[in-house]
C-alpha cells in the first residue's frame, strides 16, 4: 500500500494549552479512518492543523513524500489535494449550487468552465443534488448543504478528504442522507479521515479507528478491535459512556 | 403683479418659471459631484477596506509586514482626518492651499470631485471594514479549503457580499452626498444650494426660494433611496428556484431542463 499522509510528532498549543501532545501516525491511500474521541480532545484541531488551517507548533506534516510544514509544497495547491468538509458547510452564500462546485475549479485549477461544469454536474448527481443547481445555499436543508459541500471537495479532484465532524450540526433525520453519500464514496476508493461521533459509521465503514483522549492518540486499529477489545482504560470508559448515553 | 404683491405659492411659481434653467442646471450638477463621488468613494473605501482587513501572510518576512504596519497606519490616518474633520473647512483647506502652496488652480469640477470622494472614501472605509467582517469567516475557511488564495477569495466570495450588506449604508452615503454637496458653495461651484442664494439675493425671498430648493432636494434624494431598494432586491435574486433535471423522461413531471449553454434552466 503507498502511503499517501504522514504525520510525525505533531504539537499544537494554544497559548499555554496544549492541544495536541506529540500524534503521530499516517494514512494509506484508499484507507478510511475514523477519529472519535470526547469534545475537547483535540480531534478538530488535528484536522485542522492537517490542513493549515491552523499552524502546527511543531512536528511534521509529510504528504506525497513533501514536508507540507516545512513549505516544500505550495499552501494553495496542497490544499486543493486534500479537500476538506465542514461541521457548518462554508458553502458560498452568493453562489449558487453549481456554481458554488465551479468556482474553485475555474479560479485555482484553472479548468475550462465546460470541463469544470461536466466535473460538477458528475458530483452533484453522486450526492444527488444535481436537481438544485439553481439554489443558493439559504434555501437548502442542512443534509442538502453538507451533500453539496462534498460535492464541493471532490470537484477538486483531492487525493483525501477531511471530515470535521460533517454530520454534528444536522437535524437526526438529515444525517443518514449524508452518512449515505459518506459509505458511498469510501465504497468508492476515497481516502478519508473522517472526525465523528457516528460510533455506527466509524465502526461498519471506516477500516481504522483513532481513538483520541486529551490531545494524544490513545489507540489506533481496526474497528473490531477498538470497539470490541478496547486496550486501554480510556477507551473503555469512553465507549461505555457513549453507547449507554446513545440507548 | 410686482413680487411683493404675490402670495406665497405666485412667488414660488414665479421662481420656478425664471429660474428653472439655473434650478435645473443647479440640481443636475448636484447629482452628477454626488454620484461620481459616491463611487469614487466607494472605490477608495474597498481599496482602503481591503488592505485594513489584510493579515500578514504567515511566513511572511519582518520587512513586507514592516510594510504593511505602515500602510495600515498611513491609512487609518487618512479615514480618521478626513472623518474627524467638516467637510466645508476640507474644502477651503485643499482648494485655497493647492493654489498658494503648489501654484495649482483646481478647476471647480476638478476640486469638488476630489474633496468629496475623499471624503466618501473615508467614510466607505470604515463602512467596507465592516462588511467584509460582516462575512462569516467559515466561508474564508472554506474557500481556502479548496486551494483559493487570499485575492480569489476575497474577489469571488467575500466581496460580493459584502458589497450586498453595505448596499443600505452606500444609499445613505449617496443621499448625505447629494445633500452635503452645498458646502461647496464655499469654493464657489454652482450646484442646488448655490442656485438657492443667487436667487433669494436676487428677489429677497428666502422662504420661497428655501421652500423650492428643499422640494427639488427631496425629490432627488427620494428617488435615489427607491431606486437603491429596487436594485438590492434586484442583488438578493429571486426567492425561488426552478429544480433541473437532465433526465427527458422527467420534463412531464413538472421539472425544468438543465441549459448547458446559460447554466440555467428553460
Amino acid at each position: 500500500m503507498e502511503e499517501l499522509l504522514k504525520v510525525e510528532h505533531l504539537v499544537k498549543t494554544f497559548g499555554k494549552n496544549e492541544v495536541l501532545k506529540d500524534i503521530d501516525f499516517s494514512v494509506q491511500r484508499g484507507d478510511v479512518i475514523s477519529i472519535i474521541g470526547a469534545s475537547g480532545s483535540g480531534k478538530s484541531t488535528l484536522l485542522r492543523c492537517i490542513n493549515m488551517l491552523e499552524d502546527a507548533t511543531s512536528g511534521n506534516i509529510i504528504f506525497g513524500g513533501k514536508d507540507v510544514l516545512k513549505g516544500e509544497i505550495n499552501e494553495d495547491k496542497y490544499r486543493t489535494q486534500v479537500g476538506m468538509v465542514f461541521q457548518s458547510f462554508n458553502l458560498f452564500a452568493n453562489l449558487n449550487v453549481l456554481d458554488n462546485c465551479m468556482v474553485g475549479q475555474t479560479a485555482v485549477l484553472k479548468r475550462k468552465k465546460e470541463e469544470a461544469e461536466k466535473i460538477a454536474l458528475e458530483y452533484l448527481s453522486k450526492v444527488g443534488m444535481d436537481q438544485y443547481l439553481k439554489a443558493k445555499p439559504r434555501q437548502l436543508s442542512g443534509g442538502q448543504k453538507q451533500r453539496v459541500a462534498i460535492a464541493r471537495a471532490l470537484a477538486m479532484s483531492p487525493e483525501i478528504l477531511l471530515f470535521d465532524e460533517p454530520t454534528s450540526a444536522l437535524d437526526p433525520e438529515m444525517v443518514g442522507e449524508v452518512l449515505d453519500v459518506m459509505r458511498t464514496l469510501a465504497e468508492s476508493g476515497m481516502t478519508m479521515l473522517v472526525v465523528t461521533h457516528e460510533m455506527a459509521f466509524a465502526r461498519d465503514v471506516s477500516n481504522r479507528v483513532i481513538f483520541m483522549a486529551d490531545g494524544r492518540i490513545e489507540e489506533d486499529g481496526k474497528p473490531e478491535e477498538v470497539f470490541n477489545h478496547p486496550k486501554k482504560e480510556r477507551t473503555k470508559e469512553f465507549l461505555a459512556r457513549y453507547l449507554s448515553e446513545k440507548k | 403683479m410686482t413680487i411683493s404683491q404675490m402670495n406665497f405659492f405666485q412667488r414660488m411659481w414665479y421662481i420656478l418659471c425664471r429660474y428653472s434653467g439655473s434650478l435645473l442646471n443647479g440640481a443636475a450638477t448636484t447629482m452628477a459631484i454626488a454620484i461620481i463621488c459616491t463611487l469614487f468613494g466607494c472605490v477608495i473605501g474597498f481599496a482602503v477596506g481591503l488592505v485594513q482587513t489584510t493579515e500578514p501572510k504567515k511566513g511572511s518576512g519582518k520587512l513586507s509586514r514592516a510594510i504593511l504596519k505602515v500602510v495600515k497606519w498611513i491609512l487609518e490616518a487618512y479615514v480618521e482626518i478626513f472623518r474627524g474633520t467638516p467637510m466645508m473647512l476640507q474644502a477651503a483647506f485643499i482648494y485655497y492651499g493647492m493654489a498658494q502652496l503648489f501654484n495649482i488652480n483646481l478647476s471647480m469640477w476638478s476640486a469638488a470631485i476630489l474633496i468629496v470622494s475623499i471624503n466618501t472614501g473615508a467614510y466607505m472605509a470604515e463602512t467596507v471594514r465592516g462588511g467584509i467582517l460582516s462575512v462569516d469567516s467559515g466561508q474564508t475557511e472554506g474557500a481556502k479549503a479548496i486551494g483559493m488564495n487570499h485575492v480569489q477569495t476575497m474577489v469571488r466570495i467575500i466581496l460580493p457580499q459584502a458589497l450586498r450588506n453595505i448596499m443600505p449604508q452606500i444609499g445613505n452615503n449617496l443621499i448625505i452626498n447629494i445633500k452635503d454637496t452645498c458646502v461647496l458653495s464655499i469654493i464657489g461651484t454652482v450646484e442646488l444650494f448655490f442656485t438657492f442664494k443667487s436667487i433669494s439675493g436676487a428677489l429677497y425671498t428666502y422662504f420661497e426660494a428655501a421652500t423650492v430648493t428643499m422640494i427639488i432636494y427631496f425629490i432627488l434624494t427620494f428617488t435615489c433611496s427607491r431606486l437603491l431598494r429596487w436594485l438590492e432586491g434586484k442583488m438578493d435574486g429571486p426567492a425561488n428556484f426552478d429544480l433541473t433535471t437532465r433526465d427527458s423522461l422527467a420534463f412531464t413531471s413538472g421539472l425544468t431542463k438543465y441549459n448547458k449553454e446559460t447554466g440555467g434552466t428553460y
